[in-house]
């Protein structure tokens, strides 16, 4: 449990241990006692509503045969998780949630990193243009662009066959999303040119917490572009990168949208996702498989938390060898 | 040669801003042609929406990858706009990502502010919570929220959907909050102590001073309600008046999927507001983010 929890307390720049040093016990007037209660309620109420209760209620709901309709009184003990066990389409939904969360990360982060860099350079014009650019994919709903990309890789008419036919590039139009191995791949890629913005953003605010002085010692030391690269501003944005990347591995698992759209998890099982069986099971189909899904869920929650706190675990003790070797 | 030249120092100041303008010049020289080729691949499915919006029907078909209209039209605005009803998908965007982002706002100062200059009874535990429950994926609890919004018989309104979107979501910006908050000198709030300002009354100076973290909340709500699909899919299963933009439009699609031209419109219709907020909160968003980070 700690693992996301250490990675946000660094996104918030201190160590969890540290809140509640310098508590101001009264401020004014001490109404506070009458304005605490006040404050947190707002929250409180819907955190409780909308995320607490939720993840006990996917529980419990878990041991029931449910369909949402009936009373709740069809227990079922484990049934539901012994079946989602065997069950294949979980677990090909499951491979390709974590192979897409996988190689969308591998793919978005480095090539993020490059553009902020590129787009945070002092001599570069027309700074403001490009960054737009790069960052408009992500104003159009995931769900849309999916839509948008249907047409754009359509075999019969859609601009790519087009482009690569008349060029002469192609002598056979392809369907990227109707064949098993590319659909997956299509899709990654169509999801970091959506996302893309988003992690340059967080690269370029990452950019912006390297003091300059440090970057005119180094030019003062005779250090190249490279160098300065290499040996001041990575080291430096490293703690906020492992948040980055966390961020970028929980959203990759939640893709969901653009799924719907564009394969609807086909060919066959190709693009399958784990949030899109839930939704499968639990919406799309009378009779509703509350309980079933919800035991999916359940399991899909533990199996992320373990590979995303697992990243986390992986990224301290590389930092914690690496203070201790002195690199 | 060398008698009639100047001296050594002076040459060197006067060549070094030119070397450094022709250094500027040669690394743009290499990298706005490169970028301007990403750009146009990068932008290509926007200008590609945007041209089919003033295609005919039977053009958005037969263009191939041309982006010029030949013929121009501009009906299929008015068809998606009034024909396809996309003017009660923009409204409700609008309404969903507007309320939405107040209550995240409103919640998460308000909670942050507490936990971060208070001690309550159970602050460890709800910071603890918050903390372990940051990374709970939507997809996992939508189901008990579908059914909690149906027994308050909210399922099919507006404030159903609403309280959906920004029920779950928040964490984060609590903590990005408490972070802030918690990092504001002490001096400021035994000053405000000392001119008798009560609880209220601090809190309303302190607040604007978080102005970083109000612009990321909002820029980063804003956007994710606008795109939002899985809740307002699920909470407006058949009901079209209900739906926003992002889940009207799949639908508009799937009962008239041969009318790109229309559904461009629309599409272009729905990222115009957006395209404004983020031309004009650009400097913000950077900022913002930033001093979110140093907390």
């Amino acid at each position: 449990m700690a693992d996301p929890g250490q990675a946000v307390a660094l996104a918030a720049g201190e160590p969890p241990g540290a809140t509640g040093h310098r508590i101001s016990f009264r401020v004014g007037r001490d109404d506070s006692r009458f304005w605490i209660p006040v404050f947190l309620l707002p929250f409180l109420a819907l955190y409780l509503g909308f995320t607490l209760w939720p993840l006990i209620a996917t529980v419990i709901y878990s041991f029931f045969d449910w369909d949402g309709a009936q009373p709740l009184n069809q227990f079922i003990g484990i049934d539901n998780y012994t079946r989602i066990l065997t069950d294949p389409l979980f677990w090909s939904a499951f491979r390709n949630t974590l192979l897409f969360a996988v190689l969308n990360t591998i793919i978005k982060l480095p090539l993020t990193l490059l553009a902020a860099v590129l787009l945070t350079r002092r001599w570069l014009l027309f700074k403001r243009f490009f960054r737009t650019v790069f960052f408009l994919p992500i104003i159009l709903p995931v769900a849309l662009s999916g839509l948008v990309f249907t047409y754009l890789l359509n075999p019969s008419n859609g601009a790519l066959n087009s482009f690569l036919l008349e060029h002469g590039l192609l002598k056979q139009p392809v369907d990227l999303l109707g064949h098993d191995n590319t659909a997956l791949l299509a899709v990654i890629l169509i999801s970091v040119w959506q996302i893309f913005g988003q992690y340059m953003l967080y690269w370029m605010a990452a950019l912006q917490q390297v003091p300059e002085e440090l970057y005119e010692a180094a030019d003062l030391d005779g250090a190249n572009e490279r160098q300065k690269m290499f040996h001041v501003t990575l080291p430096l944005i490293r703690p906020v990168a492992v948040i980055i990347t966390l961020l970028a591995l929980v959203n990759a698992l939640h893709v969901f949208g653009i799924i719907v759209t564009l394969t609807a998890g086909g060919p066959g099982r190709a693009t399958y996702v784990v949030s899109y069986f839930i939704y499968t099971e639990a919406f799309r189909e009378a009779p509703f498989k509350y309980g079933y899904a919800s035991a999916a869920a359940l399991i899909f929650a533990v199996l992320a938390f373990l590979f995303v706190s697992g990243q986390g675990l992986l990224a301290r003790r590389a930092e914690q060898l690496r203070r201790q070797y002195g690199v | 040669m060398a008698v009639l030249s100047p001296p050594t120092a002076a040459i060197e100041s006067l060549q070094r801003r030119p070397l450094r303008l022709r250094r500027t010049l040669r690394l743009n020289l290499i990298a706005i042609p490169l970028l301007l080729g990403v750009s146009f691949v990068w932008a290509y499915p926007f200008l590609w929406v945007v041209s089919t919006a003033f295609k005919t029907q039977l053009g958005a078909f037969t263009a191939g990858a041309s982006l010029v209209p030949s013929p121009l039209v501009t009906t299929n605005f008015v068809r998606a706009w009034v024909g396809a009803a996309f003017s009660d998908f923009f409204a409700n965007t609008v309404v969903y990502s507007v309320s939405s982002t107040l209550v995240e706002l409103t919640k998460s100062a308000m909670c942050g502010y507490v936990l971060a200059r208070y001690r309550f009874p159970g602050r460890d535990l709800l910071y603890k919570l918050i903390i372990a429950t940051i990374f709970v994926p939507v997809a996992s609890i939508i189901i008990p929220q579908f059914v909690l919004i149906q027994n308050l018989g909210l399922l099919h309104t507006r404030l159903g959907v609403v309280l959906a979107m920004s029920g779950g979501a928040g964490a984060l910006y609590v903590l990005l909050f408490a972070s802030y908050f918690e990092h504001l000198p002490q001096d400021l709030f035994d000053a405000a102590r000392v001119d008798g300002a009560d609880f209220i009354q601090t809190f309303r100076l302190m607040l604007p001073l978080a102005r970083p973290i109000i612009a990321v909340v909002v820029i980063f709500q804003f956007i994710h309600s606008w795109n939002d699909f899985n809740i307002p899919l699920v909470f407006t299963l058949g009901q079209p008046s209900l739906q926003n933009l992002a889940v009207g439009l799949q639908a508009f699609h799937g009962s008239h999927s041969l009318d790109w031209a229309g559904f461009a419109a629309g599409m272009t219709i729905s990222f115009i507001p957006v395209l404004i907020v983020f031309v004009a909160f650009q400097g913000y968003f950077v900022r913002g983010l930033s001093g979110a980070i140093k907390g």
